[in-house]
């Protein structure tokens, strides 16, 4: 018998500093969103947290409302009720201009450099031209792509557009970050980028909303996360919370054959392989009975809490 | 977090977007080349003007060596054709070509029939008691048979005046047609006319142009949502504004450019003398377009703004098309109380109004009412524009129509 305690996934490093910092935290409360005479409820109710110095991610499937959700939040999208508040009243419009933002549809303009558009696009945001230069050259550098500083857009690829895209979000400092899918088409590598520059953001004390569909990726990065189902919140927490809450299950590793396990009052079964066991126990005394009995019949080797990964949990609230 | 930097500045936007327009614009491959290209034809147009004004029609006419009269006739017809085209270059305008009469001394009719035959004379004239005639191998050329008839009359009046005793002036006393024109100042007609074509020529190639490069830019910044992350910046009736005035700037100095070269160009040829009316009427125009114009780039920005693909700016600005090309036809072949009235209706008055100053029939305040009502116009154009630009750009539902746009809230 080797372990009998909870498996909690290794720290990482983004797992062990961010906290809830008391910057400006990012609200919507009852957001609502009607489309058309229908009427569709694209969004209906939706009120959560972005708070800030923390990554929320908000995921749902294809049409669940993150998208309408986003762009109402960034006011770009009349909001049919509720509201958007930001550091602890309603979200202003200048408030907004001050919001990184990443729309759904990718674009720059293609036969434009990309510094010279990012230049531009900052110093719309009202960034001196010297500032801007600095802080794209800057960006472009941390983000491998300063060999491509005078390269149309055009010419560049779509991981290479996306990151040009990014750097549009995160010029001039600021103070919410709305990123709808941030990562897609990203490699590994420059995910791990673009999380380190997100986590510089968030140091800073910055709420950050970014929406995925990676949902391994929202796992291992987010302190926050949002689940979203046709227009309604289903999930909102931190994800070990959320993960607290599903259905537990066990592992069990015993010697010999562990098909008694399925006899076993209070457990039931989900798969035995041989040896082992992974089971679903009504509460803890029967995950006792389930020990007592595989003592009784020889070794234990492992006997371990499995936690749903968040895949689970999703397709749990959005099934 | 400091709060220092809550409310950016973003007045100064408009200013941006107007020098990103204009520099995008000025390094457009295509303007360019096609800025070319029209200077090349505004030159060669020039050039060609110049040519035809300064072509002399040269004609060779033969006499035979022992017929003096018709050699003295001759003489005399090509001195009458120098002081013509004197005059006719003293008073400005292209008038008649020049003419220039040389005269090929050759011996006898043989060799005069000769000389027709391989065309090294044009004519041959014989003259004397026998009667005039000229012969040619083909057709006459009338100008020619024109100039020779009243040089032959004259001499013949001279003589047949002296024979019965009296002088030629006598004879003729009384018979001059004395010429007076009420408009005294008045242009060549043919330029007036030409005057329009190319100013309303200029006003459909600079809006249509220029309309479908705003509209061109304002579909590529909401297909590509670059608008969603540009309006969260700043207010978007600065990108619109912005984009208007490049896009005016553009349309003025390429005007400005056209209208420089053609006046230049115009120096050369005969109707340098019409360079002050010309120029008037071009600073009309220049001023006029660009006001006209805020209007009509306004108007094609909405038309980029109701698409929602670049595909669907065909459809959107169509519309706007056919009414500048409408402005266009009429404006150009209008004249009289039509004329009149397109000067004072708004974008018509672009082409019209300067054609009027031209002509010299518009009194001093009607350019300047005319001006304003235009003013006005491009007023309302810019504020309707402005309400359909900011209902139309966030909209992602496929095509809007105006109504929709002006509709719609964000």
């Amino acid at each position: 018998m080797r372990v009998i305690r909870p498996v909690r996934p290794p720290p990482s490093v983004e797992h062990m500093s961010p906290q809830h910092t008391d910057g400006p935290d990012l609200e919507v409360r009852d957001l609502t969103r009607v489309f058309g005479a229908g009427p569709v409820r694209a969004v209906d109710g939706v009120s959560f947290t972005a708070p800030s110095g923390l990554l929320t991610g908000f995921v749902g499937a294809n049409g669940a409302g993150k998208t309408t959700t986003m762009r109402m939040i960034m006011g770009v999208l009349a909001i049919t009720s509720g509201e958007v508040r930001f550091g602890g009243r309603p979200a202003t419009t200048q408030d907004r201009r001050t919001f990184g933002y990443m729309p759904e549809e990718r674009g720059l303009y293609p036969k434009q450099a990309v510094l010279d558009q990012l230049v531009y696009l900052a110093r719309l945001r009202g960034i001196d031209a010297t500032a801007a230069r600095a802080e794209v050259l800057d960006h472009l550098d941390r983000l491998g792509l300063a060999g491509r500083a005078r390269d149309h857009v055009e010419k560049l690829s779509l991981g290479n557009q996306q990151r040009v895209q990014i750097i549009a979000a995160l010029m001039g400092a600021p103070r919410a970050l709305i990123l709808d899918e941030p990562f897609s088409g990203l490699d590994p590598a420059a995910v791990e980028g673009m999380v380190d520059l997100l986590r510089e953001h968030t140091a800073r004390g910055v709420p950050v909303l970014f929406s995925s569909h990676q949902l391994d990726l929202v796992e291992r990065l987010c302190e926050r996360l949002v689940v979203l189902k046709q227009g309604r919140v289903v999930a909102d927490g931190a994800p070990a919370d959320l993960q607290s809450t599903g259905t537990v299950r066990h592992r069990l590793v015993v010697s010999g054959d562990a098909g008694w396990a399925r006899g076993v009052p209070g457990i039931h079964a989900i798969d035995v392989d041989g040896p082992t066991a992974l089971v679903e126990a009504v509460d803890d005394t029967a995950v006792q009975r389930l020990l007592t009995t595989a003592l009784e019949r020889g070794a234990v080797h492992e006997l371990t809490p499995v936690r749903p990964t968040l895949a689970q949990i999703y397709r749990e609230v959005t099934a | 977090m400091t709060r220092s930097d809550v409310g950016r500045d973003t007045s100064s936007a408009w200013l941006l977007v107007t020098q990103r327009e204009v520099v995008v614009r000025a390094l457009n491959k295509s303007f360019v080349v096609g800025l070319l290209v029209s200077l090349g034809l505004i030159a060669g147009l020039m050039a060609f003007f110049t040519w035809q004004g300064s072509r002399a029609e040269t004609f060779t006419v033969a006499v035979e060596a022992s017929d003096t009269a018709a050699a003295a006739t001759v003489a005399a017809a090509a001195a009458a054709a120098r002081a013509a085209a004197d005059e006719a270059e003293e008073s400005g305008g292209p008038g008649a070509e020049r003419v220039e009469v040389m005269v090929l001394e050759v011996t006898g009719d043989d060799a005069a029939r000769a000389a027709l035959e391989d065309e090294t004379a044009d004519a041959w004239l014989s003259g004397g008691d026998a009667g005039w005639t000229l012969t040619t191998l083909r057709q006459p050329d009338l100008e020619l048979v024109g100039l020779l008839t009243a040089t032959v009359r004259e001499e013949v009046v001279a003589e047949n005046a002296t024979a019965a005793g009296t002088s030629p002036e006598e004879l003729t006393a009384g018979s001059e047609l004395a010429t007076e024109s009420l408009d005294g100042d008045a242009l060549d007609p043919g330029l007036i006319y030409l005057t329009s074509f190319v100013l309303a020529f200029l006003f459909f190639m600079g809006a249509v142009g220029s309309g479908a490069m705003i509209a061109g830019s304002v579909i590529e910044e909401k297909q590509s949502r670059l608008v969603e992350i540009i309006a969260t910046a700043v207010p978007l009736r600065h990108v619109l504004a912005g984009k208007i005035l490049g896009s005016s700037v553009i349309a003025l100095a390429q005007n400005l450019l056209f209208g420089v070269v053609g006046l230049a160009g115009i120096s050369f040829t005969p109707w340098a003398q019409a360079l002050p009316a010309l120029s008037a009427s071009m600073v009309w125009f220049v001023v006029f377009f660009t006001v006209g114009f805020v209007a009509v780039a306004a108007l094609y920005a909405v038309a980029g703004a109701l698409a929602s693909r670049t595909e669907d700016l065909q459809a959107t600005t169509t519309p706007l098309m056919l009414l500048l090309m409408g402005i266009y036809v009429i404006t150009f072949s209008a004249d009289g109380v039509l004329e009149r009235v397109l000067s004072f209706v708004p974008v018509a008055s672009i082409v019209s109004m300067p054609v009027r100053v031209l002509s010299g029939d518009a009194q001093w305040w009607e350019p300047v009412v005319s001006l304003l009502l235009l003013v006005a116009f491009a007023v309302g154009a810019v504020l309707v524009s402005e309400r359909a630009y900011r209902g139309a750009l966030l909209q992602t539902g496929g095509r809007l129509t105006w109504r929709q746009a002006l509709r719609a809230e964000a």
